[in-house]
C-alpha cells in the first residue's frame, strides 16, 4: 500500500483530502444512543428521517410546480404547507440541540444521506 | 482462535507459487499464512484470537497490503475485512458450497484490476454559471412567466423552485459528464458504476474494472477528459484490487 496509487490529478488534491476526511471523520451522524441520552439519540435518528421525508416531499412538490399542473392556489397552499413543516423542523431541530449536519448520515461512499 | 480470511484465489497451474509468495509474508498479529483449497479454488486464511482482534484503521489497512500484494501475482477475489471462520473444515464447506459463484466472479476479474476516477469541481460556481428560467407556470396562466400576486408562501415556493432548477441543471450536467466518460472509456470494455453527487465538492465518484495493461492509455483519456473539461478536477486511482466488482452472498 505504500506506492503512490495517483494516476493522474491536475496537482490539486485540496479536494480529496477534504472529502476522504469528511467520509472518516463522521462522529457528528453516529448515532450514540446511550442510558443517559436515549432521548436526543433516538430524537436525532427519527429527525434525520422526518428531514430526509420532507426534502423528498419538497422536492416532488417542486417537480409539481415546475411541471405547470398546479394553479396559483394551489402552489400557495403548497407554499404555506412547505414552509410550515420547514419551520416546525427548525424548531424541533432547536428544541434536541441539532443541527443539519447532525441530520445528514454519511453513507461512506454513497455519499450523504441529503 | 479462528482464521481469519483475506481472499480467495484461482489455483494457479504452479501450485507452489503461492506458497512462495505467502511464506514472506506475515498477517495481523504477526500470524503465518495459511491455504485452504478445494476444488480448484484457494482460500488465504491466518489464525486469530477472536477476542484479541482490533477491527482498527492498521489492521484493516495491514489486511488491505495483503490483498493488494497477492493481486499483483494472482487472480482473486477479496474478501471483506474481519471475516472469520472456526476451522478449516468450514471454509473448506464455504468454498464449496459457494464454489460456481466464486469461480464466475473470479473469470469476471480475471486479468482486469480496479480504478477509481473521482471528478471535483466548485459546485457554487457551476451554479452560478447555469441560466435558470424564472417564475413559476401555472395551470391557468395562458403563457409561462412570473406569478405577481403578492405572498410570501408564493415568494417561498419561489424560493424553492429556483434552488430545484439549479439543482436539476447541475444534475444534469453531471450525468452529460458521465456520458462523456462512458463514452471515452467504451474501447476499454470495462464495467463501470458510477456515484452522483457525493459529497457538495465531489460530483461524482466512478469505478472501472479494466485490463491491467491498459493502465497508460486509461491515463491518456483521462487527460483528454481533464482537458475537455477545465473548470472539473480529475482523480484517476489503481490499480486496485476488484474490491466493488465481487458479487457473491455466501451461504
Amino acid at each position: 500500500m505504500s506506492e503512490n496509487k495517483i494516476l493522474f490529478s491536475t496537482g490539486n488534491l485540496e479536494g480529496l483530502a477534504e472529502d476522504i476526511g469528511n467520509m472518516t471523520n463522521t462522529e457528528s451522524s453516529k448515532l450514540k444512543l446511550q442510558p443517559d441520552n436515549a432521548d436526543s439519540g433516538l430524537a436525532k435518528l427519527v429527525l434525520t428521517l422526518v428531514e430526509l421525508i420532507r426534502k423528498l416531499v419538497e422536492k416532488q412538490a417542486m417537480r409539481r410546480v415546475d411541471g405547470g399542473s398546479l394553479t396559483e392556489e394551489e402552489i400557495e397552499r403548497l407554499g404555506e404547507t412547505l414552509m410550515k413543516l420547514e419551520l416546525k423542523m427548525e424548531e424541533l431541530k432547536q428544541h434536541f440541540n441539532l443541527t443539519d449536519r447532525d441530520l445528514n448520515i454519511n453513507l461512506g461512499p454513497l455519499g450523504d444521506l441529503m | 482462535m479462528g482464521k481469519l480470511i483475506y481472499t480467495i484465489i484461482k489455483a494457479s497451474e504452479e501450485p507452489r507459487q503461492l506458497t512462495r509468495v505467502l511464506s514472506g509474508m506475515h498477517g495481523i498479529s504477526n500470524a503465518e499464512f495459511l491455504e485452504v483449497s478445494c476444488e480448484g479454488i484457494t482460500a488465504v486464511v491466518c489464525d486469530i484470537q477472536k477476542t484479541g482482534m482490533v477491527a482498527g484503521h492498521a489492521s484493516a489497512m495491514d489486511y488491505a497490503g495483503v490483498i493488494e500484494k497477492l493481486s499483483k501475482d494472482f487472480t482473486l477475489l477479496p474478501v471483506r475485512f474481519g471475516s472469520i471462520m472456526e476451522t478449516d473444515d468450514d471454509i473448506r464447506k464455504m468454498l464449496s458450497g459457494n464454489h460456481l459463484e466464486i469461480k464466475k466472479n473470479l473469470l469476471k476479474v480475471e486479468g482486469k484490476v480496479e480504478f477509481g476516477l473521482k471528478v471535483f469541481c466548485d459546485t457554487e460556481k457551476l451554479k452560478s454559471a447555469r441560466n435558470i428560467e424564472p417564475g413559476m407556470k401555472t395551470k391557468s396562466a395562458t403563457e409561462a412567466g412570473a406569478l405577481h400576486n403578492n405572498s410570501v408562501y408564493l415568494d417561498y415556493v419561489n424560493k424553492k423552485l429556483t434552488e430545484y432548477r439549479l439543482e436539476e441543471s447541475v444534475l444534469s450536467y453531471v450525468n452529460s459528464v458521465i456520458e462523456e466518460i462512458t463514452d471515452c472509456f467504451a474501447g476499454f470494455e470495462a464495467s463501470g458504476k458510477f456515484n452522483k453527487m457525493v459529497s457538495p465538492a465531489n460530483i461524482i465518484d466512478a469505478l472501472f474494472l479494466i485490463k491491467k495493461e491498459m493502465t497508460a492509455e486509461l491515463i491518456s483519456v483521462v487527460q483528454d477528459l481533464q482537458t475537455r473539461y477545465s473548470d472539473l478536477n480529475f482523480i484517476l486511482t489503481g490499480p486496485w484490487p476488484p474490491y466493488n466488482f465481487v458479487d457473491i452472498t455466501i451461504s
